[in-house]
């Protein structure tokens, strides 16, 4: 039973002259968990950048949710987008002026039109599912990195995304804080959320992902099922990075 | 030193002008306060015109920048001048109404409307590109995490960017109305008897200084606690700075 909900084909981008993504086809599908993995300056996180338009692609087509948003040269249906896809950064990037459920609650209110008194409820939900009923009151700069992090996480959720996309999001993390995050994406992954994830664990990717893609130089080399690209690489390129990151 | 003692320190002097000093000095407060409240909303408003987005908008931006380049560049006695003399003309002309000409809103006289509006024509410029600033120093990443949950342009610097903004520039804004407070007196020039006519008005009858002297501590009671507590924001936000907040 499986729906495509991201459909992308011949994606394209291009920073002046230096080309990072040289034609990418990529369909998901709903429900589906994909990590992207991939030596730095691969693309990857250009890929996830353009998917929800924070850059805007050089060529190609972007379909989500059977709605084209990306498509001769210029974005269309921007507001259909963003309000299916939801994104997750390596710096959280919370806004520090608010506090956690402020944090959570702002677009629900200015961009779904919920009521303050409704948002704050769903926000209170959220914090409580990733673990932090405790600190809804507390203002970013009194989180750790980790708890930040899963603010994020709630706040992307709080949009009701058909789509999570997370950019290196244990990147910036003190090692210690890594699996409280990987915690909780794994329990969306489990609840049936379709989710894209550039990310350097490798036992996140092995244990969760449905597909793993390894990118390098702006294409796709090699995907399939996590066991065999990270278990029994085909393409040389993969080989390599893996024997690079891969212990023993 | 007694000579220097009667020339800027005669007691019975500032004694027998107190008040008029004063009431020239409540017209100071008044400027400077309406003044800095419009200078501070103008400003505000020329920051954002400025970083409107898209190119359709490209003309507001340039008109805005050439509007901030020309009026930091003139002297704000230039500028008192300008609207004193226009805005009476174009009056009697006929151009515009005799209530915007010659401005006697809430029974206040026309030389200080116009000290009004030639303050906040100038110093919305230089305050705007305060605001600049502190709206170029709120990361890339509040407007990336503002508009992948769907806001506007609008929303995202209304809710986002410039409340953050402004905390960073409250010094640099405190300072600047300092300078502000002190550029009221340039109003004088136009028939105001603010602290520093009021005390030329005692000078010119005693030949003695001190009604001067008087509106420089009257100014300084002003100004000096107003400096120490921009010191005392800058540390605050060093503190937090080095806390590692954003």
């Amino acid at each position: 039973m499986s729906r495509p909900i991201i459909e992308i084909e011949g994606l394209r981008k291009s920073f002046g002259d230096l080309e990072v993504l040289s034609g990418i086809d990529l369909t998901i599908d709903a429900g589906e968990v994909v990590c992207v993995i991939g030596p730095s300056g691969s693309g990857k996180s250009t890929l996830l950048r353009c998917i929800n338009l924070l850059e805007q692609p050089t060529g190609g087509r972007i379909t989500v949710a059977d709605t084209q948003v990306f498509g001769d040269g210029k974005p269309q249906n921007l507001d259909r987008l963003r309000r299916e896809v939801g994104m997750v950064f390596q710096q959280f990037n919370l806004f520090p002026h608010l506090n956690a459920v402020e944090n959570v609650s702002l677009a629900q209110v200015r961009v779904l039109g919920r009521s303050k008194g409704e948002a704050d409820r769903k926000s209170r939900e959220l914090l409580g599912r990733v673990g932090l009923d405790e600190k809804v009151d507390e203002y970013p700069d009194r989180l750790s990195g980790g708890q930040q992090q899963r603010v994020a996480i709630a706040r992307a959720l709080a949009m009701d995304p058909e789509v999570m996309l997370f950019d290196e999001v244990t990147s910036a993390l003190d090692p210690e804080l890594v699996q409280g995050v990987l915690d909780v994406m794994r329990e969306l992954a489990d609840s049936g959320m379709t989710m894209i994830s550039v990310t350097h664990e490798m036992g996140f990717a092995r244990e969760v992902s449905d597909r793993t893609i390894f990118m390098d130089e702006g294409v796709i080399v090699e995907q399939g099922d996590p066991a065999e690209v990270l278990g029994n690489p085909k393409n040389e390129r993969t080989q390599r990075f893996l024997g690079l990151v891969l212990p023993g | 030193m007694d000579a220097f003692f009667q020339t800027y320190f005669d007691f019975q002097i500032i004694d027998e002008n107190f008040g008029y000093v004063l009431e020239g000095f409540w017209w100071t407060i008044r400027l400077s306060l309406l003044g800095g409240a419009l200078s501070l909303l103008w400003g505000l408003i020329l920051a954002v015109l400025r970083q409107l987005p898209g190119r359709a908008l490209a003309p507001v931006r340039w008109l805005t920048v050439a509007y901030i380049d020309a009026l930091r560049g003139i002297p704000l006695l230039l500028v008192i001048f300008l609207i004193y003399g226009g805005l009476g003309a174009l009056a009697s002309e006929g151009v515009i109404p005799r209530d915007l000409g010659i401005p006697r809103w809430f029974g206040l006289p026309s030389p200080f409307w116009y000290g009004i509006i030639a303050i906040t024509l100038t110093y919305g410029a230089y305050m705007a590109e305060v605001y600049r600033a502190g709206i170029e120093a709120v990361p890339s990443g509040q407007t990336e995490a503002a508009r992948s949950l769907g806001m506007s342009h609008g929303q995202s610097m209304r809710f986002i960017v410039v409340p953050q903004a402004v905390r960073k520039v409250i010094p640099p804004l405190l300072n600047d109305f300092i300078a502000l407070m002190k550029d009221t007196s340039l109003v004088s020039v136009i028939g105001l008897v603010e602290t520093v006519q009021a005390g030329r008005d005692v000078y010119s009858e005693t030949f003695n200084a001190s009604a001067l002297t008087l509106g420089a501590f009257l100014f300084l009671v002003v100004t000096i606690p107003l400096a120490r507590f921009v010191d005392w924001q800058i540390k605050k936000q060093n503190l937090k700075f080095q806390r590692g907040a954003p």
